[in-house]
């Protein structure tokens, strides 16, 4: 099984370091990424996450450790790694004085066998057919940003490193784009790392973090509904009942439930409880006369999750 | 060399479309024709009594000291950029992260600055020869076709050697401007270098001497002792330091 899983991996990152003139900047990193998975880098900034994924791409050395992609070494195997690896790692940049089209077709020419027929459709999905006969130079950032993810789909990768795709995108382009992602994600089976610092795309587009910080790792861990899943058992709520004392008196004598916060000011308590509890809270609390004005759930955001994890001294 | 492996030609294709998209391109050639037309026209106004044809006028302006020595400064102007301005404008992050080696990418940007280095003597020469023609005639001339290109040749040479070196700088320093400063340098030392160090012996081994073989024609080498063969040694032997320093230092490389 174990083994299994090892293989099945498009990514594989084992204790990976890198140094630069006797500053450790990654320490000991390891992950993995299996296909179709959408995974977020994330960390405070210097934590590591651009260097990480120049590792990845093989643009910088690493000093010990290995990285594997599909099963190839990108120590030892370069071309054969990076074949199916699309990037963009930091700004997208492009040659000024050429249009995009003649842009594109640099990468075209650097891949065998993208047909046609691939190349407009990639053109088309990132919507630049307007915008491709002008020069890069006159493009906007998210235009730059486009034509950067247009050259990273061009060769059908199996494994696309994103880092801060979304920098310059139009809020329609960014949902488009997170659309595409997860579509590519579950259609194709494309893996796709992205780090950023926008703590609620991440959250909405990705199934997994890995969390960072000072070139170490911190946590992987699982959110969106595969984290409910698993957390089921064990909820968080919000009550608002008036008056709080005689509510909280109440809710004391529920051995199920447990008062573990109480926000006087707001007449709230957050109570930590099963699902299955929720109609004996409220049965409890209108037999004590308490009057109830809300019941909701308090999922604790990404962000605040983040901070809880770097220790918050730093912003994202 | 273009089949083998996948794709090094559209490699080469790639960075001749870079060089050449760019708007000064055609300036370079613009200026190697100004350059000729001057030299036609000061050539018939020079009250020196000799008789010029074109063949005669095209091998003295395929001269180094012609225009040979211009033509050079245009080629390093023109390719300090191949492998520093990738860096400096960001683009080589796109360009490391395919399915090519490092070497296979470098290797196809040298082959392009060599290309843009006998294209621009190409088409001197043969802009030489159509301004030979219509200001001077193909009369009879003691000067034949084959002194014309070995003249050409011997320029060649001097340029390859230059260009090579100008490549490993633009690897070395990652900056263009550096590049077509320390180029220019190199070539304009090279004149006085000659000069002061003739007198010693050690000089033969240095490139400032070797490069210009035009000289063994005439049968006066440099320095005592030098010999055609001894030279063209020399000179493959610098080439071969500076394209493997060039390569290591390429492959060796964290690309920021
Ligand atoms: N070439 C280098 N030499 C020395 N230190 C470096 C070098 N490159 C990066 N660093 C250091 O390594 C650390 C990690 O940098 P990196 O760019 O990977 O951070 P990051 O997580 O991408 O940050 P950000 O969120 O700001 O993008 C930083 O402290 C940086 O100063
Ligand atoms: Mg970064």
């Amino acid at each position: 099984m174990a083994t299994n899983e090892r293989e099945r991996a498009v990514l594989s990152l084992k204790g990976v370091t890198k140094r630069i003139g006797g500053k450790t900047i990654v320490e000991g990193l390891g992950f993995e990424l299996f296909p179709g998975e959408i995974v977020g880098l994330l960390g405070p900034n210097g934590a590591g996450k651009t260097t990480t994924i120049r590792m990845i791409v093989g643009l910088i050395g690493m000093t010990e450790g290995d990285i594997s992609i599909g099963g190839h070494s990108i120590r030892s195997e370069f071309t054969k790694a990076i074949r199916h690896v699309g990037g963009i790692i930091e700004n997208p940049e492009f040659y000024p004085y050429m249009t995009g089209l003649d842009n594109l077709k640099q990468y075209r020419r650097m891949t065998d066998g993208i047909t046609d027929e691939r190349f407009q459709e990639v053109i088309r999905l990132v919507g630049l057919e307007d915008a491709l006969n002008k020069r890069v130079k006159a493009y906007s950032l998210g235009m730059r940003q486009r034509l950067g993810i247009a050259q990273a789909l061009l060769h059908k990768p199996s494994l696309l490193i994103l880092d801060e795709p979304t920098n310059g995108l139009d809020p329609a382009g960014i949902r488009e784009m997170r659309d595409y992602l997860k579509e590519i994600a579950s259609k194709e089976g494309i893996a796709i790392l992205i780090s950023s610092h926008l703590l609620s795309e991440i959250e909405q587009i990705c199934g997994r973090v890995v969390v960072i910080q000072n070139g170490k790792l911190v946590t992987v861990r699982d959110i969106g509904e595969q984290q409910n899943k698993a957390e089921r058992s064990q909820i968080e709520v919000v009550v608002r009942a008036t008056p709080l004392t005689v509510a909280r008196q109440a809710l004391d004598r529920l051995d199920m439930v447990q008062v573990t916060r109480v926000f006087e000011e707001r007449n709230e308590l957050l109570l930590s409880l099963k699902d299955e509890d929720i109609p004996l809270v409220v049965k409890a609390l209108g037999e004590h006369d308490a009057a109830l004005y809300r019941i909701e759930e308090a999922k604790s955001t990404l962000e605040e999750e983040f901070l809880k994890w770097t220790g918050g001294n730093r912003i994202a | 060399m273009l089949n083998h492996g996948s794709g090094f030609g559209k490699l080469v294709v790639n960075e001749w479309l870079k060089l050449s998209k760019k708007r000064s391109f055609f300036i370079a050639f613009l200026i190697m024709a100004g350059f000729v037309a001057l030299l036609a026209y000061l050539t018939t106004i020079a009250p020196s009594g000799e008789t010029y044809t074109a063949l005669r006028f095209a091998a003295e302006c395929m001269e180094i000291r012609g225009l040979g020595s211009i033509m050079l400064y245009i080629v390093i102007i023109s390719t300090s950029g191949i492998v520093a301005r990738e860096h400096s404008m960001g683009t080589i992050k796109f360009l490391m992260i395919r399915a090519h080696g490092r070497s296979r990418i470098l290797a196809s940007k040298y082959v392009v600055a060599l290309l843009y280095m006998l294209a621009l003597a190409v088409f001197t020469l043969a802009v030489t020869l159509a301004a030979g023609w219509v200001v001077f005639g193909f009369g009879a001339s003691e000067v034949s076709w084959a002194d014309l290109f070995l003249q050409a040749l011997y320029t060649l040479v001097y340029m390859f050697v230059y260009t090579t070196f100008v490549f490993m700088i633009g690897v070395l320093t990652r900056s263009a401007g550096a590049t077509i400063g320390i180029g220019m340098f190199a070539v304009v030392l090279q004149s006085i270098l000659n000069m002061v160090l003739s007198r010693y012996a050690f000089a033969k081994y240095l490139l400032f001497t070797n490069t210009d073989l035009s000289v063994y024609a005439t049968n006066t080498a440099p320095i005592k002792g030098m010999t055609l063969t001894f030279s063209v040694i020399i000179l493959s032997v610098y080439v071969i330091l500076f394209l493997a320093a060039s390569f290591v230092t390429f492959k060796r490389r964290d690309i920021a």
